[in-house]
C-alpha cells in the first residue's frame, strides 16, 4: 500500500486533532479539576498516535505514546492539573505537531523528542507513586487471560474507502472501552498497524449497556460501515436520520476535505472556461444554426453556475483560521505576566478562503497589541478597580455581503492626548485640534513607524503593525475602524467582503471619468475614425468582418460634457450573437477590479453592475455589458 | 419628540438655513471630497464617494433643501470646501453622505425647547420634524429619512 498519498490526509486530520489539544489544555488550565478535558485529550492523542502508526512515523508513535501513558495515568487517576503538568503537556503537544509536520516531509531524522520523552517518563513515573511503574500503554488491550467467551461479541467492518483504519479500528476500541472492558481484540492491534489490515476486526465487551448503546458508542469512532452485536446484525442508520448523535459518521460523510490548490485550479480552469465560451458564442454567431446557439447558451448558464458554486465552495468558517489564537494569547499573556480570559465569537462565520487566508496576520497583530498594550498587568487593573483578568474577545458576524470581524480589549485604551499631542507635532491634524476622533486617531496609529520614532508611554508600539494590517485589509477590499475609550479599552471592528468577486476589466477614460468595463464580453478594440462608420436601422455602426456592430458613443450616453477626441477607440463587446461597440475617449489600461455594490439613486442609467475603488481611492463605476448590448 | 426625553442634535448650516439632524442618525463627519459622479441620477446626487473602501452615495445639502448654490458651486462645479455628514436612513440599513457647509454644534436638548412647530419660511414643511432655538437663532430638525429616502430607488 502507497502511503504518500495518506501523508496529507494524515497532516490535515492530525492538525485538527493537535487543535484540539490545544484547545482542551486550554479549558483545562481554566478549570484543572474538571475532569472532561483529560479524557479528550487522551482520545486525540491515541487518535494520533494509532494513525502515526499506520503511516509508518515510528518518531510521532513514540511521543505520542508516551504522552498518552501520562494522559492514561491522569486520567485514571483523576488528578486534577498542576501548573507543571500542563506545562509538560502544551510542551508535549508542541513536540507531537513538530513531530508529524517533520514526518510528513520526510524529515522524521531531525526531530529531536529526547527531552520531552525523559519529562514525560519522569513525570509518569511520579504519578505511578513509589516502586510504581508507569500504567502499559492501553493500546494493547489486556487479552491475556481472557475467560474464553466472557461478554459480548462484537464485530465491526470499516468502510473499504476510510483511511488509517488502523487508527479508526483503535478508536473504535477506544470508545468501546468506556462501555466496558475489551478482550478477544481479533486480529490483534499490532495487525491493525500493518498495511493489509482490512478494516475488519472483533471483540468482546463485558458490558450491561443495551446493544444500541454499543452500537451507538462505535459507529461515533467514525468510518463504521458494518457492525453485529452479540450476533445481531445492527444496520447502518438511514442518512440523516442520526438521533443525538452529534458526530454522527453520516453528518461527516457528507464533507470531503479538498486541498485548497485544487479550488484554485478550479477557478483559474472557470476562467478559461468563460474565454471558451466566448469563443464558442462566437462561432455559434458566426454559424447562425439555432441549435448551435441553444448549445451555447447552455453553456453560458452552465458556466456561470458553476463559477458560482466553486466561489461557494471556497466558503471557509472563520474557525479555521481563529482556532490558533487560544494558545497564542494565552502563551503572550504568561511571557508578559498578564492574566487574560480570551472569548471567541461567531466560528461559524464564513469567508472565502482567499481573504480568510489573508486575515491571520492582521488579526495576530491586533491581539498581540490588545495583550500587549490593551491589558494591564493584574496589579494594575486591581488599583483601577477591574477584575485581575482581563479580557479579549475576538468575534465575527455576518452584515449582509460582509462579515464584520471585531478585536476588543477591556484594557486601558489609548491615551489620546498623548497621541493629539504627537500628531500635532508631526502635523498630521491641526494644530488647534483639541480632541482626536476615532477616525483621525487610527490614521495617527497606522502612521508607518508611528510609535517606533519615540516611546509614547502607554501606548509605546500600538502602531506596529496597524498600518500593515489595514494596507492588507484595505487590498481586501476590506476597512478597518477603531473605538477606544481611555481606561475602558480598544476595539479593533474589521469589515470584509464576503467574497472577492474580482474581475479583470479595462479601464475607459471618458472626458475626465472612468470607468471599468469587464473583459468578459470585450471581444477586441478597434479604432473609431479609422474604421467607416455607416449608419444601420438608423444608428451609426462600423461594418467588422462583414458584421455590423452598431455603436454606443459613451460620452452621449453618460452625458459627459465637452467633445470627444477625433480618432479614439471603440471596445466591441460581444454577448451571444448580439454586438455592440462602445466609443470611449481613451484606454486608460486593464487591472483586476473589486466588484462592490452601492445605493443606486432614482434614475441612474441601467448600465452599471456596480462600483469599485481605483489605485487611486477614487470610485469608478462598472459598466455592465448586458445594460450596454 | 416627548417631552422628558433628552435629543442629543447635531446642527449644522446649509447656505443661509440652520438644521439639525438627530445626532444618533449620524454615523460619521468627513471632509467634502470629489465624488464620483453617477450618470443618470438627479442634480441633487453628488455622486459616490469612498469611506474607507465602502461606496457611499452623496446627496448635495442645498440642493435636497432647495437653497442658492454656495458662492463656489456657481464658478467650479462640485467639490471645495465643506463637510460631508454620514446619516443612517431606512433603520440604520443605508448609509448616505449629505453635504453641508460646516458643523456647528452638537446639542443636548429636552422635548420642550423643541417648539411645536412644523415649518419656518423657506423650507418644504414634509421634511421637518421639529423647530428648534439656539442661541437665539431657529434651526429645524430634519426629517432624515423624509429628505433621504425618496432620492434612492426602491
Amino acid at each position: 500500500m502507497d502511503l504518500s498519498q495518506y501523508a496529507e490526509l494524515f497532516l490535515a486530520e492530525s492538525r485538527e486533532h493537535l487543535s484540539a489539544c490545544n484547545q482542551l489544555l486550554l479549558e483545562w488550565e481554566r478549570a484543572p479539576a474538571s475532569p472532561v478535558p483529560v479524557g479528550g485529550l487522551f482520545r486525540a492523542v491515541h487518535t494520533v498516535k494509532g494513525m502515526a502508526a499506520t503511516m509508518g512515523y515510528a518518531r510521532v508513535t513514540d511521543v505520542a505514546h508516551r504522552t498518552e501513558n501520562l494522559l492514561d495515568l491522569l486520567r485514571r487517576g483523576s488528578q486534577p492539573a498542576t501548573d507543571d503538568l500542563l506545562q509538560l503537556l502544551f510542551r508535549a503537544r508542541d513536540s507531537l505537531e513538530q513531530a508529524v509536520e517533520l514526518s510528513v516531509v520526510g524529515r522524521e531524522d531531525e526531530i529531536d523528542a529526547a527531552e520531552i520523552l525523559a519529562d514525560l517518563d519522569g513525570a509518569a513515573a511520579a504519578l505511578a507513586g513509589p516502586g510504581g511503574r508507569p500504567a502499559p500503554a492501553p493500546g494493547p488491550a489486556p487479552a491475556v487471560e481472557a475467560p474464553a467467551v466472557a461478554g459480548r461479541l462484537v464485530q465491526v467492518t470499516l468502510r473499504s474507502e476510510a483511511p488509517l483504519k488502523g487508527g479508526r479500528a483503535l478508536l473504535v476500541l477506544k470508545k468501546a472501552q468506556a462501555l466496558g472492558p475489551v478482550r478477544n481484540v481479533t486480529p490483534s492491534e499490532t495487525a491493525f498497524e500493518s498495511d493489509d489490515f482490512d478494516g475488519r476486526f472483533s471483540f468482546r465487551i463485558e458490558t450491561t449497556a443495551q446493544a444500541a448503546d454499543v452500537e451507538r458508542v462505535v459507529r461515533a469512532a467514525g468510518d463504521v460501515e458494518h457492525l453485529t452485536v452479540g450476533g445481531e446484525e445492527r444496520r447502518a442508520p438511514s442518512p440523516g436520520a442520526a438521533p443525538g448523535a452529534a458526530q454522527a459518521p453520516d453528518a461527516k460523510s457528507r464533507h470531503i476535505r479538498v486541498d485548497l490548490r485544487r479550488l484554485d485550479g478550479l477557478m483559474d480552469l472557470i476562467g478559461e472556461l468563460v474565454t471558451a465560451r466566448g469563443r464558442l458564442n462566437e462561432l455559434a454567431a458566426q454559424r447562425r444554426d439555432p441549435a448551435v446557439d441553444d448549445v451555447a447558451i447552455q453553456i453560458s448558464r452552465l458556466s456561470t453556475e458553476l463559477q458560482a458554486e466553486i466561489i461557494q465552495a471556497r466558503m471557509t468558517p472563520v474557525w479555521q483560521v481563529f482556532d490558533r489564537f487560544p494558545r497564542l494569547v494565552r502563551d503572550l499573556a504568561r511571557e508578559l505576566g498578564k492574566q487574560v480570559a480570551f472569548r471567541v465569537e461567531g466560528k461559524e462565520i464564513e469567508l472565502d478562503r482567499a481573504i480568510l487566508d489573508e486575515l491571520g496576520d492582521p488579526l495576530l497583530h491586533l491581539l498581540r497589541n490588545a495583550v500587549d498594550h490593551g491589558i494591564e498587568a493584574p496589579a494594575e487593573r486591581r488599583s483601577r478597580g477591574k477584575k485581575p483578568e482581563g479580557e479579549i474577545v475576538l468575534a465575527a458576524v455576518r452584515e449582509r455581503a460582509s462579515v464584520v470581524i471585531s478585536v476588543s480589549d477591556d484594557g486601558r485604551g489609548i491615551a489620546r492626548a498623548k497621541i493629539l499631542e504627537r500628531a500635532k507635532r508631526d502635523g498630521v491634524v491641526d494644530p488647534h485640534a483639541e480632541a482626536l476622533s476615532d477616525d483621525q486617531l487610527l490614521r495617527v496609529l497606522a502612521r508607518p513607524g508611528f510609535s517606533t520614532a519615540e516611546s509614547v508611554t502607554s501606548v509605546s508600539g500600538r502602531g506596529v503593525g496597524i498600518d500593515v494590517a489595514m494596507t492588507r485589509i484595505r487590498a481586501l477590499g476590506g476597512s478597518i475602524d477603531i473605538r477606544s475609550q481611555e481606561g475602558k479599552g480598544t476595539t479593533f471592528v474589521l469589515r470584509l467582503p464576503v467574497t472577492l468577486a474580482i474581475v479583470r476589466a479595462l479601464i475607459a477614460g471618458v472626458g475626465a471619468e472612468r470607468y471599468a468595463l469587464p473583459l468578459t464580453y470585450v471581444s477586441e478594440t478597434v479604432e473609431f475614425g479609422v474604421q467607416a462608420t455607416t449608419t444601420v436601422e438608423g444608428r451609426e455602426a462600423i461594418v467588422l468582418r462583414d458584421r455590423v456592430v452598431p455603436l454606443v458613443h459613451l460620452r452621449r450616453l453618460l452625458g459627459v460634457t465637452g467633445d470627444a477626441p477625433s480618432r479614439c477607440p471603440i471596445i466591441v463587446l460581444e454577448m451571444g450573437d448580439r454586438r455592440s461597440g462602445i466609443v470611449v475617449d481613451g484606454m486608460l489600461g486593464q487591472q483586476e477590479i473589486v466588484v462592490k455594490g452601492f445605493d443606486a439613486p432614482q434614475g441612474t442609467l441601467p448600465v452599471f453592475s456596480g462600483a469599485t475603488i481605483m489605485g487611486d481611492g477614487i470610485p469608478a463605476l462598472i459598466l455592465d455589458a448586458g445594460g450596454l448590448l | 419628540m416627548s417631552d422628558a426625553r433628552v435629543v442629543r442634535l447635531l446642527v449644522f448650516r446649509v447656505g443661509q438655513l440652520v438644521c439639525a439632524a438627530e445626532a444618533d442618525r449620524v454615523r460619521e463627519i468627513l471632509p467634502r471630497l470629489a465624488p464620483t459622479r453617477i450618470p443618470g441620477a438627479p442634480p441633487v446626487v453628488a455622486g459616490l464617494m469612498n469611506v474607507r473602501g465602502t461606496l457611499v452615495t452623496v446627496v448635495e445639502g442645498w440642493r435636497a433643501l432647495r437653497q442658492p448654490p454656495p458662492p463656489a458651486e456657481a464658478g467650479e462645479g462640485a467639490g471645495g470646501s465643506g463637510t460631508t455628514v454620514l446619516l443612517e436612513v431606512d433603520g440604520g440599513k443605508k448609509v448616505l453622505g449629505f453635504t453641508v457647509d460646516e458643523v456647528v454644534d452638537l446639542l443636548s436638548v429636552g422635548g420642550e425647547a423643541l417648539e411645536r412647530r412644523q415649518a419656518l419660511p423657506g423650507i418644504d414643511p414634509t421634511l421637518v420634524r421639529a423647530v428648534g432655538r439656539r442661541a437665539g437663532q431657529l434651526f429645524v430638525v430634519l426629517d432624515t429619512d423624509a429628505l433621504l429616502t425618496p432620492i434612492l430607488s426602491s
